[in-house]
């Protein structure tokens, strides 16, 4: 490891903790607004007594309620039933290249915002009994309701520059998430995401922009430089080409939701500037529906 | 208005150029980054509308550009001005030593005219009226370039003699140019030669005239002597309106020892007023010196005349003269020898060299060479004094006597007389004992009679209790007869056993007049010079050697500069006002035109406030791109900014009395002791500064009531006779100040060897002190803190000393035992002053260096004292003190 991206390293661990409660935190506020499967099925959380029918076996009554109910055995057992809780592999992928490390005017930089969003979905995901891991890390899929350290360490080797998530192969059925710009070429992007769906995976696109990237708030005499060694632009006059902006941003967001429609992925927006839990819930519930 | 470079004008012409080149030439870009860069590459080739620079920026920088423009065209402001004709321009230039005052302003004049000139092209010629060092009369210079003359204009100087315009007019006969014009620069004073001076100004060109100075001509005279000091004497121009010249005496070191106000009324043309000194000051002065724009006319220089007083003493038996406590002469002696030089010898050893007064105890003189010789002295100016006694009684009179004498004389009090012996009765206004005070233990048991007569009272200065005259006197030619109608021993009176005695003798002593050594035709070389500002410096050229009888009759020239002359031992003074200078205003030319020296219309370039503006407009203009591009927008860029065109604005912290310790004094109102104690306070903080771990600020005034006190350690308060009271609200803030822990040092400057210089001091603090809370005082002795708190002292000296000073009384435990006040009257801030070069500008009396240095340690005390109270007082310090003190 060199000694610049070790010091990053430390730098995001050290970054991390702080990271984490967010993310548990707003994972916490959204948890209370979903639920189970409502379906009987192996799980942990309480579903439903029933009347024991024959062929139930014995081990499965439960003996309390079935004394409660007063009635002779065996019309009178009961069997305690739990929901059903399927185990899924969710893949989690966030962009850190260095267009995500921006921001104008006091905002939260976009990275960040998908850090935390990344993290606040594992976490609840692991309280979902789900299964997680990074895409683009080698690590086994992480569970239990402790995995999140774990989870976070995987998701900062997994961190590189590109600006799209990188050709690995992801566990068959897996749900894809991916949260980062898409600034990138649609091309690029359509490639990604049709390897991902070929696999095949279901998925979610989040597209995370700081608001001033929507608006283009500048004015006068401009001379635009890139993030990514993508160049610069001179714009004489800002103003003037601010509703041009406005039509190419909404054409490309166009092509990306087209590209996930095709690809059989959801696809929403987020401004850095709006709160992370509605972001989070969409996401989630749009998770939960698939 | 006109322009020096007009052809700069046609840059103007770009300026439609330089519209089109700032519009289409739009701001630097800033530079932003920005992720969505890919989105905007693809708009760069569909948006090409050009950034035009803003309209009141292109405004901003056009008028920038404009007044640039017209600074560099040297636009001049004098209209109306321009000298007429289009020849050669005469510049006539009075430089005598009444253009001494306002010289600079004079070349100011003459380099306008000069630069007006330049501009048309004309040649200038230089014509200076009054002759130079070499003795070589005036001449006026061949028209030449501007350029050329500038230098010859700089390297005039005002002369210390009178102008010579009748020579100047002969100069100019020949001096015909076709279309010149005059310019002429007058000092305002007549002489003789005016009239056809002007006429040859007049032949030449038109005339303007240029006069004159708003300041008075003026011219010190030779002081006259009067016992108490000298009579400082002025002449000038009348004017309408009284006005005041201040008169400084000086010694040879440049100190200033006394000043004096010389009131002139209306319309007068002369002042007088007298400077009060002790002849032992009297004796250091070296100079009389006009306080304001310096010329040659505004120094008097001082020779022995006005110092040396020899005095002669004859007795009549030589063997017993001097015997104990009898002798003739042995009270004169010890009266005379501390104040001057006192000579004994036989009449013609004495009256062979110079002397300035005679006294004659009990000498009868009889016909012959000896009385003849002395009458011939005493015509010529000697001052004779003489005591009566036996010889004198029984003696012819000898006609050198001022009243005729009864013969005889009178017994008071003896054994077989009714009468008491007599007493003095006080002086009359007219003596010139006047002001002395008659001790009532004087008595007068014998004394000659005077033959009573009408004019008897107005030979007689002092007189006895019955009316018998004690001192009788007469003029004689230019001197006067002196007689004392009792002995110069305790004989006949007690009066020589007096120290009344003492002073009589000084005052008469001081009337005579004083001894110019050789009044002869002996040559005497000029040695040091008055230049045209006053100034003494090496003789020119053309001085030469002067009688010595005949200063009181040459005027000064060129061959006769005013300045010193003759050797060491007999130096003459040659002043300007010497042979009774007349002032009369000079008329001005007929047909001139004229212009006054102070408000004459000054050219004003209005090139650099241009310039000026136009580096404001566009320094706004880059403050207002940086804006454009974007570079302002984080703050501290904003302050960096905002500092850098503050820059020149002054701290106004650091004058923030709080933040740094400094002395202040309280404003008398005063403006000489003002400015002495600022001076003074100064002075002593930058000794303490350099003395020190102190660290002092320059002093304050303060106005009690309305300065906040507080901040302030150490206040200095010079008395000043006639203050008024305190008010309520300074009485209290004094109070206020002293009672937690400010210390005042009162001074009432003038105590000890000063006594004298600062009349009335003591009364007003008296009546000011009533509403002040002042403790108990006692005087400051060696035991007080204030004696070791830095340096080791035994006294505490000021500009005088030998008075105690006064401070709280050491057993009072109130504020630490930390005196509130300390009083005195030895004028310290006087002692501390320094001017700008270091100078101490007022002599410590009695004198010398350890006295100013002991002044400036007892400063130091008295600010050690006021930071650290009562610390050096303490007990753990009394061996090592004491082992220091060797007791």
């Amino acid at each position: 490891m060199t000694g610049a991206a070790s010091r990053r390293a430390e730098a995001l661990a050290a970054r991390l903790p702080p990271l984490l409660v967010a993310a548990e935190r707003v994972a916490a506020t959204v948890a209370q607004g979903v639920h189970g499967r409502r379906r009987v099925g192996q799980g942990d959380s309480f579903w439903q007594f029933r009347r024991f029918v024959a062929g139930d076996t014995v081990n499965r009554v439960d003996w309390r309620q079935s004394a409660k109910s007063g009635l002779p055995a065996p019309s009178g057992w009961f069997v305690r039933e739990t929901e059903w809780e399927a185990a899924q592999t969710v893949c989690l992928w966030r962009d850190t290249s260095a267009s995500m490390r921006w921001r104008r005017d006091g905002a939260t930089e976009k990275a960040e915002r998908a850090s935390l969003l990344t993290l606040a979905l594992a976490a609840l995901l692991l309280r979902g009994g789900e299964r997680i891991a990074a895409l683009g890390s080698d690590a086994r899929p992480i569970s239990g309701r402790f995995g999140l350290e774990r989870f976070a360490a995987a998701l900062d080797a997994s961190d590189g520059d590109a600006g799209l998530p990188p050709d690995m192969p992801v566990p068959r059925r897996a749900t894809v998430v991916l949260i980062g710009d898409f600034l990138a070429p649609l091309v690029d992007v359509q490639r990604a995401v049709g390897r991902l769906a070929a696999t095949p995976a279901r998925g979610y696109l989040l597209q995370v922009l700081d608001p001033a990237e929507a608006a283009l708030p500048y004015a006068g005499r401009i001379r635009f430089r890139g993030l990514e060694q993508d160049g610069e632009a001179l714009i004489p006059h800002v103003e003037s080409v601010r509703a041009e902006y406005a039509a190419a941003l909404t054409a490309h967001r166009a092509g990306l939701s087209a590209i996930c429609g095709a690809a059989g992925f959801g696809f929403g927006a987020h401004y850095t500037d709006r709160s992370p839990e509605s972001a989070l819930l969409s996401l989630y519930t749009a998770l939960g529906v698939a | 208005m006109i322009f020096a470079t007009p052809w700069a004008l046609a840059a103007l012409a770009g300026l439609p150029l330089l519209w089109w080149l700032l519009r289409v030439t739009p701001p630097n870009p800033r530079t932003e980054t920005f992720p969505a860069l890919r989105l905007l590459l693809g708009l760069r080739a569909a948006e090409e509308t050009p950034a035009h620079t803003p309209w009141w920026l292109l405004a901003l920088r056009m008028i920038a550009a404009t007044l640039a423009i017209l600074a560099l065209a040297g636009p001049v402001l004098d209209a109306n001005n321009d000298l007429p004709g289009d020849g050669p321009l005469l510049l006539a230039i009075d430089n005598g030593w009444a253009s001494a005052p306002g010289w600079q302003k004079r070349l100011q004049a003459a380099n306008n005219a000069l630069d007006r000139a330049a501009r048309t092209g004309r040649e200038a010629a230089l014509l200076a009226t009054a002759p130079d060092e070499a003795g070589a009369l005036p001449t006026p210079t061949p028209p030449m370039p501007v350029a050329d003359l500038r230098t010859r204009l700089a390297a005039l100087r005002p002369m210390p003699w009178p102008a010579n315009r009748a020579a100047a007019a002969e100069a100019l006969n020949g001096w015909q140019r076709p279309n010149a014009s005059t310019l002429y620069i007058a000092d305002g004073l007549a002489d003789p030669g005016f009239e056809t001076f002007a006429r040859a100004l007049t032949a030449v060109g038109p005339v303007t005239e240029i006069c004159c100075d708003s300041a008075p001509v003026r011219v010190l005279l030779p002081p006259a002597s009067e016992p108490e000091g000298l009579v400082a004497r002025l002449v000038q121009m009348p004017l309408p309106v009284a006005t005041t010249a201040g008169v400084l005496a000086q010694t040879g070191d440049g100190r200033t020892v006394a000043r004096a106000d010389i009131v002139i009324p209306a319309g007068a043309s002369t002042g007088q007023a007298s400077i009060a000194l002790p002849s032992e000051l009297r004796n250091t002065l070296t100079r009389l010196v006009l306080e304001g724009p310096p010329s040659a006319g505004s120094v008097v220089l001082l020779d022995e005349r006005w110092r040396r007083r020899p005095v002669g003493l004859l007795a009549a038996d030589q063997t017993s003269a001097d015997a104990p406590f009898a002798g003739d002469l042995y009270y004169l002696h010890r009266a005379l020898a501390p104040y001057g030089e006192v000579r004994t010898d036989d009449l013609q050893t004495l009256l062979s060299r110079d002397l300035a007064v005679l006294i004659l105890a009990d000498v009868s003189l009889p016909d012959g060479a000896e009385r003849d010789a002395l009458t011939k002295w005493v015509e010529k100016g000697g001052l004779l004094i003489r005591f009566a006694g036996p010889r004198l009684a029984g003696a012819e009179s000898d006609g050198l006597h001022p009243v005729p004498l009864l013969g005889g004389d009178r017994q008071l009090g003896g054994a077989l007389s009714w009468n008491a012996p007599a007493g003095l009765a006080p002086f009359q206004p007219t003596s010139p004992f006047a002001g002395l005070t008659v001790p009532d233990e004087v008595k007068i048991n014998r004394q000659m009679l005077a033959e009573p007569g009408a004019s008897l009272p107005e030979h007689t200065w002092a007189a006895l209790t019955d009316g018998t005259p004690l001192v009788t006197q007469a003029a004689m030619g230019a001197g006067r007869v002196v007689l004392f109608h009792a002995t110069a021993n305790a004989d006949w009176s007690n009066l020589p056993l007096s120290g009344l005695f003492v002073d009589m003798l000084r005052r008469l002593t001081s009337l005579s007049v004083g001894v110019a050594g050789r009044a002869d035709s002996t040559l005497l070389a000029p040695v040091e010079t008055l230049d045209g500002y006053g100034t003494l410096s090496p003789p020119p050229r053309a001085a030469t050697a002067l009688a010595a009888d005949a200063f009181a009759v040459t005027p000064v020239s060129p061959a006769h500069p005013p300045g010193l002359y003759g050797p060491e031992s007999g130096r003459q003074a040659l002043n300007l006002g010497a042979t009774g200078i007349e002032l009369t205003q000079a008329p001005t030319i007929p047909g001139a035109r004229l212009q006054s020296l102070t408000d004459a219309p000054a050219e004003k370039p209005l090139g650099p406030p241009l310039l000026a503006a136009a580096i404001v407009l566009l320094l706004a203009d880059w403050v207002v791109a940086m804006g454009l591009r974007g570079l302002l927008r984080s703050r501290a860029t904003a302050v960096a900014m905002v500092l850098i065109l503050a820059m020149s604005a002054p701290a106004w912290a650091a004058d923030n009395p709080a933040l740094t310790t400094r002395l202040g004094y309280i404003a008398s109102g005063d403006e000489q002791v003002d400015d002495i104690a600022k001076s003074g306070l100064a002075a002593l903080s930058d000794f303490v500064n350099r003395r020190t771990a102190a660290t002092l600020a320059a002093p304050d005034a303060i106005e009690p009531g309305r300065t906040d006190l507080s901040v302030y350690p150490l206040l200095y308060w010079p008395i000043v006779a006639g203050a008024p009271a305190l008010t309520a609200p300074q009485a209290t803030a004094l109070n206020d100040y002293m009672g937690r822990g400010g210390i005042i040092l009162i001074d009432t400057r003038g105590s000890g060897s000063g006594t004298g210089f600062a009349p009335g001091t003591e009364e007003t603090f008296r009546r000011i002190a009533q509403s002040l809370t002042i403790p108990v005082l006692a005087p400051l002795s060696t035991e007080h803190v204030l004696s070791r708190s830095f340096y080791l002292l035994h006294d505490f000296p000021g500009r005088f000393t030998g008075d105690p000073v006064w401070a709280q009384r050491d057993q009072d435990r109130a504020n630490d035992s930390v005196s509130p006040v300390i009083i005195g009257g030895n004028d310290w801030a006087a002692a501390w002053a320094a001017d700008a070069a270091g100078r101490n500008p007022y002599a410590v009396i009695p004198g010398g260096q350890r006295q100013r240095i002991m002044a400036y340690r007892f400063g130091v005390n008295l600010v050690v004292y006021a930071l650290t109270g009562n610390y050096k007082g303490d007990q753990v310090h009394v061996p090592a003190i004491l082992q220091r003190l060797g007791q």
